[in-house]
Order: structure tokens, then C-alpha cells, then sequence
């Protein structure tokens, strides 16, 4: 016991069961989802990625508190960017929650230990929070298609600004204080 | 994931950070504000954690229901996690079950929410199967913050306790009369008469007889003095000699099969408790143990529970933690059960000489019965214990024949009838009556 960290521990407990699996096939299942709706929004799919993203969702099946679903994510991210030239597609939408599921799932299945029994709190709790997370995306959707037809001229300035303002937020969201 | 004192950020976090900050900043580069849809959940993921973010760690107390139970008895491990901040959301519990010992829920994997119960007590059931001293916890506790953002995980060695389970008592019970012993006083009839309370018989008066035991009628119908006699009054002196030179079978603890020092332990702390019931005094011998050995003999139910602390805490030996000599501990007169599976020549060489002492000897026999069929899978394993069976069945002869009985151990009443003959030969040996 005395020389167990969380990671050993956490991977060494038997038999999943009851909410731990089903997190484990959302896992398996949301990227896979966001790949469909990748594909249902282009022409030009690039099947290496989703290869290469399905084999990386089976690991983080095994490994959620690992670095494989970030991968994922950009992957999912890099093939739409890639493929999807339509800026205001609904699919996005779906992609977008597609993510925010597989994203939950992932920090859900690390919050017990797998063969733990989640009372009906923590699963009401989680379900609204992915549903929070999903609904996100459709707002910024809905602004988006709103001022489609608004054209802003380019600006450095703007852009710069931006970007700042952006690694500001990023360094206060890494541990809550720029 | 890291186990330290504070909370640290997981790499759920940083998923969320990583992939909302990058997709923003590809959306403003690329003038593709569509990736800011897939950017946003991650954003509300990462901003929320954020700003319920704990600062402070939670006071943490861990405990054990019981610190000592009987075999098959089950206690609880308490895990209580205060949160000052109101900020933790879920909690992890693992307790790692020893040998020998059931842990449940799940495994003893257990989830809470805090989020709606801050006072929420996480109980793990803790059930030891078989006798023996266990070290149980300190469960690894991980509280995480809201969207599994920051974690703080606690394993605290100091915590660990020590678990004692003592061993079942067989059912045993004996109304044999006790051997003759030395004793003057006690709770059980003497072979041999003298002061006491149990009338014997009516006897011609003899010199040094108390007057007030003259008994009148009986003297005027004769014409000479008569006396009442009675039974002596004496306590047992009895010494449990286990032989933990070897375990033979296999244990699946009380709920399964029993190995020879199973059956041997629990046969042991039966037979003390039934005496120490009745009065007597109790010394207990452990031959090849690599713990304690010896228990002078006493009296009382702490002296039981000392019994049983030590028998719970015999760990098989081997001929060479046996120093050969005779036990301390065996004094004159004393009743001596030994509790062996008669496979070493050690433990019969043992035997015969303690019964070359004078002393009254009782082996009980602690062979598994079914020990030839245990290996179902290997023939050859139960040939060769068929084969050992013989041999061990000669060397049992000659035990026999140099006047030491053996018995398996069967549960209440198995040794009386031995006993009986034992008394009654102690009984032919003793003094004429006065």
C-alpha cells in the first residue's frame, strides 16, 4: 500500500461496471460521432485521421486521465478545419458536441474509482453539466449564423488584441491567476 | 495525476485549457469562427472549473469500527472528509483489501458526492476471513473539484491500523472429570478425598479427622466413632501445546476449507475458553511459531483473551524455529492437550517425551480429514499423501503404544471419553482415601 500512487491504484482495481461503463462506451462512441458528422459535412474525408483518432479514442478508453483525449480532440479539430469549408454548417453544432461529450465522459470516468457505484446526485449533476457544455456550442452557433452577413474589415490591431486577450485567459484558466 | 497535499490541476484541465485556448486562436488566425463552436465547451469547461477552484485541503479522518473482531465478523472503515470550502464535488474511496479479508462495496471502491451531502460519511465494511493480525488502510481518498478540474489525493501510511481477528471457537464442551492434579482448591471433584463440600462415604473415624465431621448417628448405632468423607476439592491445570512446526491443506479461512493449524487454532481457543469457563487455569505452548510462544498459566477471561491474541497471531514455523528442549510451562500434574497433525517425527518425539515426564498426554489429532483428496488435479499429490498417511498410521501405533492416546478433533465432547480414562486412571494412582 504504502508506495501506491493514484495512477497504479486507479488501474489496478478490477471490473468496471454500472456508470464507469457506460462513460467508457460514450467515450468510444462521441468521437466516432464527431467523425460522422466531420464526413456528413464534407467531401474530402481524410481516412488516415480517423484512423489514426479511432485508435487513439480505444486508448483513452483504458487511459482517460491521460494526455490521449486532448489528442483527440485536435485531430477531430485539425480534420474539420481541413475538410469543412462551409463556416455556418449546423454540423459544426454536432461536432461540437460530440466533443464536449467525449471531453466530460473522460473527466467523469476520473472522478471514482471504475467499479465504484455513482449515486444518483453525481449522475444528475454530470448530466447537466454536458448538457451545459453541448448547449455552449449552439449559442455561439446561433451568434454566429446572426452576424454572418456582417463584414468587419481586417485589422492587425484587432487580431493582436485579440490574441493577447486569449493567452491572458489561457494563462488565468491554467491555474486561476495570470 | 500526482499524489500530493494540495489540489493540482488534472488533465481534464488541461484538455479543456489546451482545446479551447488553441481552437480560439486557430478560429482568430484562420478567420474560421466555426472552430470557435467546437472552442466553446471547452471555454465554459475551463473558465467554470477555474472560478470553483479550491484553495484550501480537506480536513481528513480515517478509522476503524473495531480494532479486534472474531473470524467471520465484519467492522467498518470510516472515511470522514470535511470540506471548509463548500468546492469539492465528487470522492473517490479505494480501501485495498488484505489477505484474508472481504472489503465491500464493489470491491471496497466506493463514490461520493459531496457537492450535495458535504457531510457525507464514506463507510467500506472490512471482514476478515480467517484469524491472524492484518494491517487494513489507510484507503487513498481523491476529492475533485467541480469538472474534475483539480484533485487532491491523500494516502497516509500513519493511518494504517492493525487489525486483530481472533480465531473462531470450535463448539466444545466436556463433563469429563478432571485429572488429578496438586491443586487444593478449585471448582472440580478430586479423585481423591479429602476437605471439601461433595459427600464420598461414612468411614471409622481415623487420627487427624475434624471432630465436627463426626457423624453421631451412624457412631451410636456402632459403637465407634464414624466420619463423613468427602470429595477434595481441586482446579485443573491445563496446558494447550499447539504444534505450529507446519500447516498442512489448504485454508479458504471460516468459510471454506480448514488447514491443520486452522482447525488446530480454533480447536485451541474452544478447549481455552472452555476451561477458563469452569474455573481452571490455562498455559498455552506453541512449538515452532515464529512469534510468541508461551502463556504461563492463569485464569480469567483476560487471560483468554491473551489466549486468543497470541493463537491469532502464530505464523507457521519450521523444525528449525524449534529449539528442541522441553516446554516451560508443564508443571507437575498438569492436563496437556497437544494440537498437532502428526507429520513431523518432531512433534511425536515431542509427545512421547512430555508423556516420559508423568504428565497425562491428550494429542488431538489436527489432520485435515480429506487431506489425500485436496489436489484433485494431481493424482500424484494424493498418492504420495496415501503413502505418508501409512507411514504417519505407524508412527501413531507406536505413539499409542507408549500409553499417550491420540483423538481427531471433533468438536464438543470429542475428548471425553479419553479424559474419563485418564481421570479414572489418575484416579487408581491417587492416594487412599483417609
Amino acid at each position: 500500500m504504502s508506495a501506491l500512487t493514484v495512477d497504479e491504484s486507479w488501474r489496478r482495481l478490477p471490473r468496471i461496471r454500472g456508470v464507469g461503463l457506460l462513460l467508457r462506451g460514450l467515450i468510444l462512441v462521441s468521437p466516432l460521432a464527431a467523425l460522422a458528422c466531420t464526413r456528413a459535412a464534407t467531401d474530402h474525408p481524410l481516412p488516415v485521421i480517423d484512423v489514426v483518432i479511432v485508435i487513439l479514442a480505444i486508448g483513452s478508453v483504458f487511459a482517460p486521465d491521460g494526455p490521449l483525449g486532448a489528442l483527440v480532440i485536435m485531430l477531430v479539430a485539425i480534420e474539420w478545419g481541413a475538410t469543412v469549408h462551409d463556416r455556418t454548417t449546423f454540423w459544426a453544432v454536432a461536432v461540437a458536441a460530440a466533443l464536449a461529450m467525449f471531453h466530460v465522459c473522460l473527466a467523469a470516468a476520473t472522478v471514482s474509482p471504475p467499479g465504484a457505484r455513482w449515486t444518483s446526485a453525481m449522475c444528475r449533476r454530470w448530466t447537466r453539466r454536458a448538457a451545459v457544455a453541448m448547449g455552449s456550442g449552439v449559442t455561439t452557433w446561433a451568434v454566429l449564423v446572426a452576424i454572418d452577413g456582417y463584414e468587419m474589415p481586417s485589422s492587425a490591431i484587432l487580431v493582436a488584441a485579440s490574441l493577447v486577450v486569449l493567452a491572458l485567459a489561457g494563462l488565468w484558466a491554467r491555474d486561476g491567476h495570470p | 495525476m500526482r499524489t500530493g497535499d494540495g489540489w493540482l490541476p488534472t488533465a481534464a484541465h488541461a484538455r479543456a485549457v489546451v482545446a479551447g485556448m488553441g481552437l480560439s486562436v486557430a478560429a482568430v488566425l484562420a478567420r474560421r469562427p466555426d472552430l470557435l463552436v467546437l472552442a466553446t465547451p471547452f471555454v465554459v469547461a475551463a473558465v467554470w472549473a477555474v472560478l470553483v477552484r479550491p484553495s484550501a485541503p480537506p480536513k481528513m479522518r480515517q478509522s476503524i469500527g473495531h480494532g479486534m473482531l472474531r473470524e467471520g465478523e465484519s467492522t467498518t472503515w470510516h472515511v470522514d472528509l470535511d470540506d471548509p470550502e463548500g468546492r469539492i464535488d465528487d470522492v473517490g474511496v479505494v480501501l485495498e483489501a488484505p489477505t484474508w479479508m472481504d472489503v465491500g462495496p464493489h470491491d471496497g471502491q466506493v463514490a461520493a458526492s459531496l457537492h450535495d451531502d458535504p457531510r457525507e460519511r464514506i463507510d467500506i465494511f472490512v471482514r476478515p476471513y480467517r484469524w491472524g493480525y492484518r494491517r487494513v488502510g489507510p484507503a487513498l481518498v481523491v476529492a475533485s473539484s467541480g469538472w474534475a478540474a483539480f484533485r487532491w489525493a491523500s494516502k497516509n501510511e500513519a493511518e494504517a491500523t492493525t487489525l486483530v481477528t481472533l480465531p473462531h471457537s470450535s463448539e466444545f464442551d466436556a463433563s469429563a472429570p478432571p485429572v488429578h492434579t496438586p491443586g487444593l482448591v478449585g471448582g472440580n471433584r478430586s479423585p481423591r478425598q479429602g476437605s471439601g463440600n461433595e459427600f464420598a462415604s461414612i468411614r471409622p473415624f481415623q487420627p487427624g479427622d475434624r471432630l465436627r465431621r463426626i457423624h453421631w448417628p451412624q457412631s451410636l448405632r456402632t459403637g465407634t466413632l464414624h466420619v463423613t468423607s468427602t470429595w477434595a476439592d481441586h482446579d485443573r491445570h491445563v496446558v494447550l501445546l499447539v504444534d505450529a512446526l507446519d500447516e498442512v491443506g489448504r485454508s479458504d479461512g471460516i468459510d471454506g476449507r480448514a488447514s491443520s493449524l486452522d482447525i488446530a487454532v480454533r480447536a485451541a481457543s474452544a478447549i481455552a475458553a472452555h476451561y477458563i469457563s469452569t474455573g481452571d487455569r490455562v498455559a498455552l505452548v506453541v512449538l515452532g511459531s515464529r512469534s510468541v510462544r508461551r502463556l504461563p498459566p492463569a485464569s480469567g477471561h483476560r487471560h483468554l483473551r491473551r489466549i486468543l491474541e497470541v493463537l491469532a497471531n502464530i505464523e507457521p514455523g519450521s523444525p528449525a524455529h524449534d529449539n528442541g528442549r522441553m516446554p516451560g510451562g508443564l508443571g507437575e500434574g498438569a492436563l496437556v492437550l497437544m494440537l498437532s497433525p502428526l507429520v513431523t517425527p518432531t512433534a511425536l518425539q515431542r509427545a512421547v517425551t512430555v508423556a516420559n515426564r508423568g504428565l497425562s498426554v491428550l494429542v488431538i489429532d489436527c489432520l485435515p480429514p480429506d487431506i489425500a483428496e485436496q489436489t484433485p488435479d494431481d493424482p500424484y499429490t494424493g498418492i504420495a499423501w496415501r503413502i505418508e498417511l501409512l507411514k504417519r498410521e505407524r508412527e501413531l501405533r507406536t505413539v499409542r503404544e507408549a500409553g499417550i492416546a491420540v483423538v481427531p478433533w471433533s468438536g464438543p465432547r470429542s475428548l471425553d471419553v479419553v479424559l474419563r480414562d485418564l481421570h479414572h486412571h489418575a484416579g487408581t494412582r491417587g492416594r487412599r482415601p483417609r
